[in-house]
């Protein structure tokens, strides 16, 4: 089922994408804010998979060298590479992001976006 | 030497890194290291003039068709390389030995890397690529921000790299929408696709992608954070320079090439962008009273003009435009640096406190001079060439806007250059006293010839850079000198009776987004450009 050129399994990717954007506007806690970014990459990984799979296409892995495969009954095998690539990169922001709150949580003692920068605007304002 | 050689601009410097990480104490990496930069001139050199000739392009792995990763160096990579290379020597060179140094291993390891991802961004052609080495741009330029222990502003690098990630996604996005129509990564091949496409049913993807480079390149409305997170306590001025001299512009790179890859769609809306972008950066500059705000707002106008100017539309525009970005390079990092050794000089990094500059270091003062010449677009300087090429492609409304973009401009270094007369207010080290810096002088005076040099010969460089035969009518020329002239006489008259006496708009001093204001501006930007790409 396509609705316009999309395929309406590449739709839900989309709609989380957008939603977890819009969650990061209204939210004002950091460690959503970190699972949120978490989401839309997920949601992006998820979108690069419905691309290059379809229903009823087999791995592209070819179990009898001999065989000769149609083409078209074999998943893309380059967007599943590239995400792999992709959940990597994911991870080790992730990772980072995470280490800087945690020590910002240590020094300031909250996870809310607007105290924080209210007391990270005093303690590191440029000195003149 | 044989086209595979593309492939080492980008290990080499990232082997260098771990090299001196893993294996020197600090004293030899530091020479190793300058060593080594000055070395790396000659390949990027080579590059240089062999794209003279014809693109160089290299598949990784050799395969076939468009299946591996495509390195390719045009005359316009070339540039961008042989910039990057000079500008890591130049900040190399200057922070050799420093008082304040700290500098360890782990900062010439970053340093090194960070090249190596430039370089590499500024050769690939490959759409997924260009996703990964921005990334890894991204977090190395968060650590380096972070750098400083003891004053390091956690949490503008963890804004920096949480809003990087978000546009990151975005692009990503784009790209997958991309290979869903093209089916190839490749920028040459997607485009020969693209461009038999309608414009309206690449709004998403090409609104996607736009959004992610436009908030890299910091234009509006995104265009507060990214002078905010590299002027904090923790960065240094030579992160400083690097991010405005190279770092903004692999964004403007970027932008360059996707609109390329789109066929030039949506150049009015980035037309419109730019000047705006460009007149808020102006003014954002006037108001500030740090040194390095000032700078770094001053960074984004002429951002603005540059994507003005790439988006008019006109041969001559372009290639203007193109030999600004290099231009604008050279005279920011001299700016910053020369700022660096001022407000170190002066224990304070407020303009309104460091008075009589010129006679403390006359060196330095004259370098930054030079340079200051050189952004304001003085007659004989590099400045006035490319602006006067940019300007152009410009009629009617624009070119008057652009005039008053560069009177904005003159106003805050006039401003600015209030730091070099007059006498010092407080206690000022005496240049040189605590140890040689001979090396940071003859480094920003060697910016400041270089500017002189690209503006007496700038016809010339431009055919050399971009082989683009321009040719200067003497007496548009001479309008345009006139223009200069008046514009300084107004922005002084201006400054003398407006600025100097109050602070100009004081509450845009402290205007800063927080990440949930700028998560809107950047969702405004795409929702814009989306109905702009797919209703007009």
């Amino acid at each position: 089922m396509t609705v316009g050129d999309i395929h309406v399994l590449e739709i839900f990717p989309i709609l989380v994408f957008f939603i977890s954007f819009f969650g990061l506007i209204i939210s004002r806690n950091i460690v959503k804010a970190i699972v949120l970014i978490m989401l839309m990459q997920t949601s992006v990984i998820l979108f690069w998979l419905g691309l290059g799979a379809r229903l009823g296409n087999i791995p592209p892995i070819f179990q009898d060298a001999t065989e000769v495969y149609d083409p078209n009954t074999i998943a893309d095998p380059l967007p599943q590479a590239l995400m792999l690539t992709a959940i990597i990169i994911g991870i080790a922001v992730t990772a980072i992001n995470i280490t800087l709150l945690n020590a910002l949580f240590r020094k300031y003692q909250t996870v809310d976006w607007q105290p924080m920068q209210d007391l990270a605007t005093v303690d590191e304002r440029p000195e003149s | 030497m044989p086209p595979q050689m593309l492939t080492f601009f980008v290990i080499v410097p990232v082997l260098i890194a771990v090299f001196l990480y893993v294996f020197f104490t600090l004293k030899i990496a530091r020479v190793i290291a300058i060593a080594v930069q000055a070395a790396f001139m000659v390949p990027a050199a080579w590059l240089l003039f062999a794209t003279q000739e014809s693109e160089i392009a290299v598949t990784v792995g050799d395969y076939e068709g468009f299946l591996g990763i495509i390195l390719r160096a045009d005359l316009l990579a070339a540039v961008f390389v042989c910039l990057t290379v000079f500008i890591f020597l130049v900040v190399g060179i200057y922070t050799v030995q420093t008082p304040y140094d700290r500098t360890k291993r782990l900062y010439l390891f970053l340093i090194f890397l960070l090249e190596g991802a430039l370089i590499g961004l500024f050769l690939t052609r490959d759409f997924f690529n260009i996703f990964v080495l921005v990334e890894v741009s991204t977090v190395v330029v968060t650590i380096l921000l972070m750098y400083d222990r003891e004053r390091r502003n956690l949490f503008a690098g963890m804004t920096f790299l949480m809003v990087n990630i978000i546009v990151m996604q975005l692009y990503l996005f784009g790209l997958g929408y991309i290979y869903m129509l093209t089916g190839v990564m490749d920028m040459e091949a997607a485009s020969a696709v693209l461009y038999t496409m309608d414009d309206r049913s690449l709004a998403l993807p090409y609104a996607l992608i736009m959004t992610s480079i436009a908030s890299k390149c910091s234009l509006l409305p995104m265009l507060t954070w990214l002078p905010k997170v590299n002027s904090l306590t923790g960065s240094r001025f030579t992160i400083a320079a690097i991010m405005s001299g190279l770092h903004i512009k692999a964004g403007v790179y970027l932008f360059i090439r996707f609109q390329d890859v789109f066929g030039g769609m949506g150049t009015d809306f980035f037309l419109v962008i730019g000047i705006i972008t460009a007149v808020a950066g102006v003014i954002m500059a006037l108001s500030q009273t740090d040194v390095r705000l000032l700078l770094a707002y001053s960074t984004i106008a002429q951002v603005g003009l540059i994507i003005t100017g790439l988006s008019l539309g006109d041969g001559y525009s372009r290639v203007g435009s193109l030999f600004h970005i290099v231009n604008h390079s050279l005279f920011k990092v001299a700016l910053f640096l020369c700022a660096s050794q001022i407000t170190y000089l002066y224990h304070t990094k407020d303009i309104r406190k460091i008075r009589g500059a010129l006679r403390q270091t006359p060196l330095i003062a004259a370098a930054n001079i030079m340079a200051i010449l050189g952004i304001i677009g003085a007659p004989l300087f590099n400045g006035s060439i490319s602006k006067y090429f940019l300007m152009s492609g410009a009629t009617g409304a624009t070119e008057w806007i652009i005039i008053l973009i560069n009177l904005g401009t003159i106003l805050a270094f006039v401003k600015y250059a209030a730091i070099f007369f007059g006498k010092p207010l407080g206690k000022v080290r005496t240049e040189g006293g605590d140890e040689p810096d001979f090396n940071r002088r003859a480094v920003v005076l060697g910016l400041g010839i270089i500017c002189l040099a690209l503006g007496i010969g700038g016809a010339q460089a431009m055919d050399f850079l971009f082989d683009a035969p321009v040719s200067l009518s003497f007496w548009s020329y001479l309008e345009k000198v006139g223009i200069f002239a008046a514009s300084v006489a107004i922005g002084i008259l201006i400054y003398r009776y407006a600025i100097s006496k109050r602070e100009f708009l004081p509450k845009l001093n402290g205007l800063s987004l927080s990440f949930q204001q700028i998560c809107v501006s950047i969702g405004a930007f795409f929702a814009v450009l989306v109905i702009y790409i797919g209703v007009f």
